[in-house]
């Protein structure tokens, strides 16, 4: 009887004890919350800079040679992930390149190589892209490629595709000359220059030295050092667009160092650059090949549909339908493509003006050495491809006035032009 | 004692086709596989797997394959297969301490100014300390499911032909602290993980109170020489809340992770909310379940 009576009060023993530990500690961090005032979002770890009190000997040396380097590396993730100097800069005395450098050799700039024996699969999406070999053929060529790189080349969707108007540009890189070019076409077109170690592109292009930032690279900003200016105005449409609109409000609130493949509206609540482009979010999976969501090939005279254009589609719009419809997406794919075929027709209206000119020698045949030249490139060049991005990028001033409205203008400059010429030999004139 | 009949007298005279250490020894032995996909699947991330790193991903399915292959050799040779697992399971305990120093100097920032060198958010962001631990865990549970209780919650383990080793608590009592042990390091595994999100959703705050309310009973009843009914019923409680944290913790995890309309995009699970993760809440309530059942060697077919 003593027994059972002490049992029964003995029976809720554990769960007050189970109870009580559960206040005891949600007590404590109330606490410890009350004390700290912590933010209602975890911030990441402080970027410390890790490199502070190393005396490793080439952190040592350079905190005084270039004490810049050092001070943007120590707050990197890499440098915290301890990658060091030597890992990205250090080669063998027969490395292509290589210099010889304080008792060893070294990079003076890693190339994709270096990059590529951590993130493999970020130079593979890399090399099929865009940004490889056709950015740098765009102005050097594909003559000064190696039979290797040329059939990577041509493996990739710009490489397989380039209408033979296109290679005006070529010319003018060799009408400008290297005092020019160095700092012009060659800054952003070295994104996909071939490496002497046989690997391609400058990754630190995007990925500034030292730092290699998460929110420099996902920053529109970023792209805006090559998207911009009258030939591909990305930075400019995206400005006017709601995109741009949203993030020059609120973008300093967005979470630009989320973990990369986990990203979603909650940390951007609007498309990037990088959002749309690259970033994996919503059912699309991260890449690091531009053209990978794309359905036309844009940047040419007359646009075509790109290879696997359906699929691209598919991923591009899963970016989208984080927060727009199907229907909207129905629509806005629908009225595009027909901007994209309104522009085209413009473009092939001004190869048809062009064409008796060609055929009956009144053009000569030097390239751009008189003004019809320039008209006839930038009324694709500049204003066509103008058009079809602020459609797409939805920048209406640069579909109208920097885009339509120059067309039409070039093309009755060109129609005039034409026109008299084809009269001053004896020839009848086009409508 | 059987913990269990306290509670369900009907269950007295029930045995299972497997006794409680064989269950002990099989759920080791699918922890350990566990333990090296999960490792794989944590490590894949950054795609360079440094040779260190192959040693959890490696050693996880060849301890789990061993201990089955001990397991059949239990059925002809008790004590030969006891020496294989508690091999197995003391490889295990040093693959875990291992692991754990390897994460936790990846964790410290050796040459950053004073003060930043080792911090909270590091502890949230860099490989998790804990993680490695669970290979230790298993290796001390395991380590005390191999050998045999003689008499059965006498505390004494037959360790050799002749030789005895007396435990200060009995198996049933040695192994509730162990859970207890294993629920704590899942519990801080998890309020360290939900840290990165600032914990404003609330029922992050679920798997906290779970965790202790079951991490305190567990413990608690493990230092109860004679539980009643009572006890058992919270303990029981106690463990149902851990798997059911489980189970809803890792259909949230996979909601979580599943992109819009429902697209599966794998990096979404491998770098979003670790799908197996809130699995160790279930998988410690099983192993609480089983630490309840008969201390008794001899199964039904016997």
């Amino acid at each position: 009887m003593q027994e059972n009576s002490a049992d029964r009060s003995q029976t809720g023993r554990l769960l007050v004890l189970g109870v009580v530990s559960v206040v005891i500690v949600l007590g404590l961090v109330l606490v410890i919350q009350a004390v700290t005032a912590v933010s209602p979002t975890a911030a990441e770890p402080e970027a410390v800079n890790v490199l502070a009190n190393s005396n490793d000997d080439c952190v040592t040396c350079h905190r005084n040679a270039t004490p810049g380097i050092v001070e943007q590396y120590g707050h990197s993730s890499m440098a915290g992930a301890e990658v060091t100097c030597r890992d990205c800069h250090e080669v063998s005395a027969d490395y292509p390149d290589a210099v010889a450098h304080e008792g060893t050799f070294v990079l003076a700039s890693p190339t994709a190589a270096k990059c590529e024996a951590c993130h493999q699969a970020e130079v593979a999406q890399f090399n099929q892209s865009r940004h490889s070999i056709p950015a740098y053929v765009a102005y050097a060529g594909e003559e000064i490629l190696t039979p290797e790189q040329a059939a990577a080349y041509h493996a990739i969707p710009e490489g397989g595709y380039v209408q033979e108007k296109m290679k005006a540009r070529n010319s003018l890189h060799a009408m400008e000359g290297p005092a020019i070019t160095r700092f012009a076409c060659e800054t952003c077109h070295n994104v996909g220059k071939p490496a002497s170690d046989g690997s391609i592109g400058q990754c630190q292009d995007c990925h500034l030295r030292h730092e290699f930032s998460l929110e420099q690279a996902r920053k529109p900003e970023t792209c805006n050092a090559c998207h911009i200016g009258p030939d591909h105005p990305q930075w400019e449409i995206y400005q006017e667009s709601p995109h741009g609109i949203a993030y020059a409000t609120n973008g300093d609130t967005w979470n630009w160092e989320a973990e990369p493949g986990t990203l979603a509206v909650t940390d951007f609540p609007a498309a990037t650059c990088a959002l749309c482009h690259f970033s994996g979010f919503g059912s699309t999976g991260t890449t690091h090949d531009v053209g990978d969501r794309l359905t036309w090939f844009l940047a040419s005279p007359i646009s075509e549909r790109r290879p696997s254009w359906q699929d691209n589609k598919v991923r591009m719009q899963g970016v989208c339908l984080e927060c727009h419809n199907q229907n909207f997406l129905d629509t806005f794919y629908n009225d595009a493509d027909l901007a994209v075929e309104q522009v085209n027709q413009w473009v092939a209206e001004s190869d048809q003006i062009m064409a008796p000119l060609q055929e009956n020698g009144l053009l000569t045949a030097a390239p751009f050495d008189e003004p019809i030249d320039f008209t006839y490139f930038e009324l694709w060049h500049h204003w066509g491809r103008t058009a079809k991005f602020g459609t797409w990028m939805q920048g209406p001033d640069y579909v109208q006035w920097h885009g339509a409205y120059e067309i039409l203008s070039d093309l009755a400059e060109l129609r005039e032009e034409a026109n008299q010429r084809l009269e001053a030999a004896g020839l009848e004139a086009g409508e | 004692m059987t913990y269990l009949a306290l509670v369900f007298p009907a269950l007295k005279n029930r045995r299972l086709p497997l006794t409680r250490d064989q269950l002990m020894l099989l759920m080791a032995a699918f922890n350990e596989i566990m333990l090296g996909v999960d490792t794989y699947l944590a490590h894949v991330l950054n795609q360079t797997i440094l040779w260190r790193e192959w040693i959890p991903i490696i050693f996880g399915p060849l301890a789990g394959g061993l201990l089955l292959i001990a397991g059949l050799v239990a059925l002809r040779n008790r004590l030969l297969a006891a020496r294989l697992a508690t091999l197995v399971f003391l490889a295990s305990i040093v693959v875990g301490v291992l692991g754990a120093s390897f994460h936790l100097i990846r964790g410290i920032l050796p040459t950053a100014p004073v003060g930043s060198r080792v911090t909270i958010p590091l502890l949230i962001w860099a490989p998790p300390i804990l993680a490695p631990f669970a290979f230790a865990g298993i290796g001390v549970l395991g380590m005390s499911a191999a050998f045999r209780e003689t008499p059965p919650d006498s505390g004494t383990l037959e360790v050799g032909r002749t030789r005895r080793l007396h435990m200060p608590y009995s198996k049933t009592r040695a192994y509730l602290f162990l859970i207890s042990l294993g629920i704590l390091a899942t519990l801080l595994s998890s309020a360290f993980d939900h840290g990165r999100t600032g914990y404003t959703n609330p029922w992050l705050w679920a798997p906290i109170i779970v965790g202790v309310f079951a991490t305190a009973v567990s413990a608690g009843l493990g230092a109860i020489r004679q539980p009643n009914k009572g006890d058992i019923l919270t303990y029981l409680v106690a463990i149902g809340l851990l798997i059911l944290a489980g189970i809803v913790g890792g259909l949230l995890h996979v909601q979580t992770d599943l992109a819009g309309e429902s697209v599966i995009v794998p990096e979404r699970f491998l770098r979003g909310a670790p799908f197996l993760a809130p699995l160790l809440f279930a998988n410690m309530g099983l192993l609480g379940i089983i630490a309840l059942l008969s201390p008794v060697e001899t199964p039904a077919s016997d």
